[in-house]
């Protein structure tokens, strides 16, 4: 529940009670259970300390850029230094008082620091004329930052982190920058791991704010995706690259959670949902044979690359827990990624791919995905069924579009999905209002 | 009280003043102690977001002859040995993986090898420069560069390290150009 809502009904149960809509045990309980953690920071709270802290620190930084070239070199190192040697000053104390503070002191300490360490190796770089490309800078600031999260648990400071890592992944992922192992996106599932105090399934007291996840996800998929670019093999076309970039959305859509987290509704778990929005994207795709014999070509040569197994052992794994969790909708959906290499055999002929078996593959497996969705609805249980007729219907007009019937016979189709897409919405609508008009 | 977060807070500090002061003092040690090479270059000007307006400092050579079944690979780093002719500016005369036995060399980076030539990256490629001076220099740079002599970099060089020390143009250093020229 967001703190929003907590606070509604922490305001709401004494009025309750004394209105006798609940009992006195009851209120407590009630406010026990949804109390306010004050120990990770408001939103508002965490904003006004961030940008404060950012406006100090970007104005270091142009300060700094001013280049004051008047002074000796010893002088400008002073001023390099003595801005890093405050804010760890400022830092210690903030960590010494430890939960007697207010969060967002602590969140402000964290980004303080982090932005003075960036200022501190900016103009070292400046006063020296080191050379190198922003990435590197972004690299060696990031890392030397990345401790604050542990220790000041900074939500703002793991925000830059996870930014920094995304940008500088996409920012090497291009040949032309370097082809070294530690020159390249690949290193990102290891910058990731270095966040792992705040890991949405890791045991930690506090659940993980929404924001924090999405800014998790969205970095992770631009940085898996940008591994999944710089691993491929750019002569033979992106096929093998977008392949690797749906390995990677399943992994994401798979991450293992907590029997809690599990119990969570889909819209606060953003991996969740970006995951398995690409999936069934990639889905509708890979049905038009065009899109297929690009990918065959990609996949025969990077799905035995190293990058690309190990994402598959990790998919393996991920795959195997979910089944534990018995997460079967997430499952299937993640199974998208996999079936062009189902399809592979069946594919190759005599020095060119047939794309028809993952044609047909894909359009069954999204068909079947679809039809699961709605039919549990029907048996009282619960279900998607919005998204699976919407499903079906991206479907259907992929396929029509792909098909060599006449304009009339497309036009027709196009009507029938159409209507029947409308008769579902309504009739769920009437199906949704049905329990609320005979409660009434 | 927990001592762990103390522990990492504290090799986090040295290493926030690690970082810049192992720069600090390669680059110390290579400007008292290295060669003075000059190296003739081209230089537009162009702004970093975070670390103010520098001059691209860009060597005229970017390319050397690589030894017969030397395969470089793109990104590898190399040790280039340096040549100074008649004139006083310095090239690359030859590449190798290991440091060369006698003369001043420095590291570099290979990028791509085509015809038994390398392309490659200098160790130096800006000239931080202040603010106010910067417009006065693009001016500089505009009137200078097709100056027979060129601009030249003027780097010092230690052990394989590089550090740039100024631009100059006929002797005469960038710094002092254009604080003449901004009285």
């Amino acid at each position: 529940m967001r703190t929003s809502h907590q606070r509604w009904l922490l305001e709401q149960i004494p009025q309750w009670e004394r209105d006798g809509l609940v009992t006195a045990d009851s209120s407590v309980a009630l406010q026990e259970r949804y109390a306010i953690d004050d120990s990770q920071p408001g939103l508002a709270q965490m904003v006004m300390g961030a940008l404060g802290a950012l406006l100090i620190g970007s104005g270091l930084i142009a300060v700094i850029g001013y280049n004051w070239d008047d002074f000796s070199r010893p002088i400008r190192l002073l001023f390099a230094f003595l801005p890093l040697l405050g804010t760890q000053i400022f830092s210690f104390w903030v960590l010494r008082r430890g939960e007697s503070l207010v969060a967002w002191v602590r969140e402000t300490a964290g980004l303080l620091q982090a932005l003075a360490t960036g200022a501190c190796i900016a103009l070292v770089s400046q006063i020296y004329h080191i050379g190198g490309e922003w990435p590197d800078f972004l690299f060696c600031w990031m890392l030397l930052s990345l401790p604050l999260t542990w220790v000041l648990r900074s939500h703002a400071v793991a925000i830059f982190y996870l930014i920094a890592i995304a940008v500088w992944s996409i920012s090497t992922q291009s040949a032309e920058y370097g082809k070294l192992w530690y020159d390249s996106p690949m290193l990102y599932p290891l910058l990731l791991l270095g966040l792992l105090p705040f890991w949405p399934s890791w045991p930690c007291k506090a659940p993980l704010s929404i924001f924090m996840r999405w800014v998790m996800t969205i970095s992770a998929i631009f940085g898996l995706f940008s591994a999944a670019f710089f691993a491929c093999v750019k002569e033979l076309g992106y096929g093998g690259a977008w392949w690797i970039c749906a390995v990677s959305a399943a992994i994401i859509a798979l991450f293992p959670l907590n029997p809690s987290g599990i119990a969570e509704p889909t819209e606060r778990k953003p991996q969740v949902l970006l995951g398995a929005l690409w999936l069934l994207g990639y889905g509708i795709a890979i049905t038009f044979r065009s899109v297929g014999d690009d990918l065959f070509k990609g996949i025969s040569h990077t799905s035995n690359t190293p990058w690309c197994l190990g994402l598959l052992a990790v998919l393996a794994a991920l795959g195997f827990m979910a089944i534990k969790h018995w997460r079967w909708g997430v499952l299937a959906i993640a199974s998208i990624a996999l079936l062009p290499l189902v399809a592979f055999p069946f594919a190759q002929g005599d020095g060119a791919f047939y794309s028809t078996a993952l044609s047909w593959l894909a359009t069954l497996h999204l068909a079947t995905t679809g039809l699961t969705m709605i039919v549990p609805e029907f048996l009282g249980r619960r279900g998607a069924p919005r998204l699976g007729a919407t499903l079906l219907s991206v479907l259907t007009i992929a396929r029509m579009a792909d098909s060599h019937f006449s304009l009339l016979t497309k036009g027709i189709a196009f009507i029938a999905v159409g209507v029947t897409f409308l008769a579902f919405n309504v009739s769920s609508s009437r199906k949704g209002r049905h329990p609320q008009s005979s409660q009434s | 009280m927990k001592t762990l977060p103390f522990v990492i807070f504290l090799i986090a500090a040295i290493a926030q003043w690690a970082a810049p002061l192992s720069q600090i003092w390669s680059r110390e040690q290579t400007l008292s102690k290295g060669t003075l090479i000059q190296v003739k270059c081209v230089a537009p000007d162009p702004y970093d977001p975070l670390r103010g307006r520098y001059l691209a400092v860009r060597p005229e050579q970017d390319d050397v002859t690589v030894a017969d079944g030397m395969e470089l690979v793109y990104g590898q780093s190399v040790y280039a040995k340096l040549t100074t002719d008649e004139n006083g500016l310095a090239t690359v005369s030859s590449i190798s993986a290991t440091p060369p036995a006698s003369g001043d060399f420095i590291k570099v980076i290979a990028a791509y090898q085509s015809k038994g030539k390398s392309s490659f990256e200098w160790p130096f490629n800006r000239y931080y420069i202040n603010e106010k001076l910067a417009p006065e220099a693009d001016k500089w740079f505009a009137e200078n560069i097709r100056n027979s002599k060129g601009i030249v970099a003027e780097v010092r060089v230690l052990d394989g390290r590089a550090v740039l020390e100024d631009l100059s143009v006929d002797g005469k250093r960038l710094h002092e150009i254009l604080k003449e020229r901004v009285k």
